[in-house]
């Protein structure tokens, strides 16, 4: 365990993530379907340009039984561009309501708002990313997570091809009972599509779908 | 004589003319293309305009080549602007003509 804890913050402090991207291309349409041990969460966005993206977000956290209804901006604060690699900067930020069904608080509406930045850098053989965010939701829940991953291409693919990936996903929410969750995971992605699924340390089940339009 | 020459330089006026018709090519190198993410944002951009046949992108050497319609072209300054605003960087931009069409 203390091996894991010790790779993790290695993870964590050295390396700057990436997955799918929270800003598309101008007038560009994303969808993202998210589910892991903790939460399952869409998110539909489109982005007006290359440097922001305005969309929907919802989220429910299964645990405490709570769900959130957001608009989420999505900013690209810097991107680095270079002939074999390309770095990001995101802020993302999200305002709504949370709902919860849990306890004392059932039925209960609150003002939810979420705000973390995300880092990514890749080329096409590696990539790393990392994110953080804090949120509060009613009187329900807050709490800070952080994620980071690092992924490996077994082959390089041309444009069009089908495109694998290995990755390790690592994320770590102080508030949670299991603080630490690791997620191998395969990452399929092939034109407009991608698909990741993997099954965590604690044995969850994760599976991402994003679609660009 | 002059005959001659009035001819010879018609049929010269006509070939050079005929050099510069049919379908351009041009050829983008561009910074930042490390997946098919970043293939589709340009294809899509570029997609969208009018002169524009078809385009592809070469992930291995990160070089664009756009296609255009018989007698249609985009400046270089609209060309890296598009690709720019799509989050990219140009690093140089390339001219050719395909007499073959």
């Amino acid at each position: 365990m203390r091996n894991i804890i010790i790779f993790l913050t290695w993870i964590i402090i050295n390396i700057q993530m990436a997955n799918a991207r929270p800003v598309s291309y101008p007038e560009g349409w994303t969808s993202m379907l998210m589910n892991n041990g903790d939460r399952n969460a869409l998110h539909l966005h489109y982005s007006p340009t290359a440097k922001y993206s305005i969309g929907y977000k919802f989220e429910y956290w299964r645990e405490d039984e709570y769900s959130i209804n957001a608009i989420q901006v999505n900013n690209l604060l810097k991107r680095w561009n270079a002939k074999e690699w390309q770095a990001n900067l995101y802020l993302k930020s999200g305002l709504g309501f949370a709902h919860s069904d849990k306890g004392n608080f059932d039925n209960e509406i609150g003002i939810a708002g979420f705000t973390g930045i995300g880092a990514d850098w890749e080329n096409r053989r590696f990539f790393t990313s990392y994110e953080n965010r804090y949120t509060k939701a009613g009187e329900f829940d807050k709490f800070y997570m952080q994620s980071a991953r690092i992924g490996i291409a077994p082959y390089i693919g041309d444009y069009g091809d089908l495109h694998t990936w290995l990755i390790l996903d690592a994320e770590h929410k102080p508030t949670a009972a299991d603080k630490f969750t690791i997620t191998p995971t395969v990452r399929l992605f092939k034109g407009s599509h991608m698909v990741e699924t993997g099954i965590s340390d604690q044995g969850d089940f994760l599976f991402n779908w994003v679609a660009r339009y | 004589m002059k005959k001659l020459f009035t001819i010879f330089t018609m049929i010269l006026i006509l070939s050079t003319s005929n050099a510069y018709a049919g379908k351009q090519t041009i050829y983008a190198d561009v910074n930042g293309l490390v997946c098919d993410f970043c293939a589709q944002a340009l294809t899509k951009v570029f997609s969208k305009k009018d002169q524009v046949e078809n385009i592809d992108v070469n992930l291995d050497t990160k070089i664009i080549t756009i296609n255009f319609k018989e007698d249609q072209i985009l400046s270089h300054e609209v060309i890296e602007q598009l690709i720019t605003d799509a989050g990219y960087n140009v690093v140089k931009i390339r001219h050719s003509i395909d007499t073959n069409e």
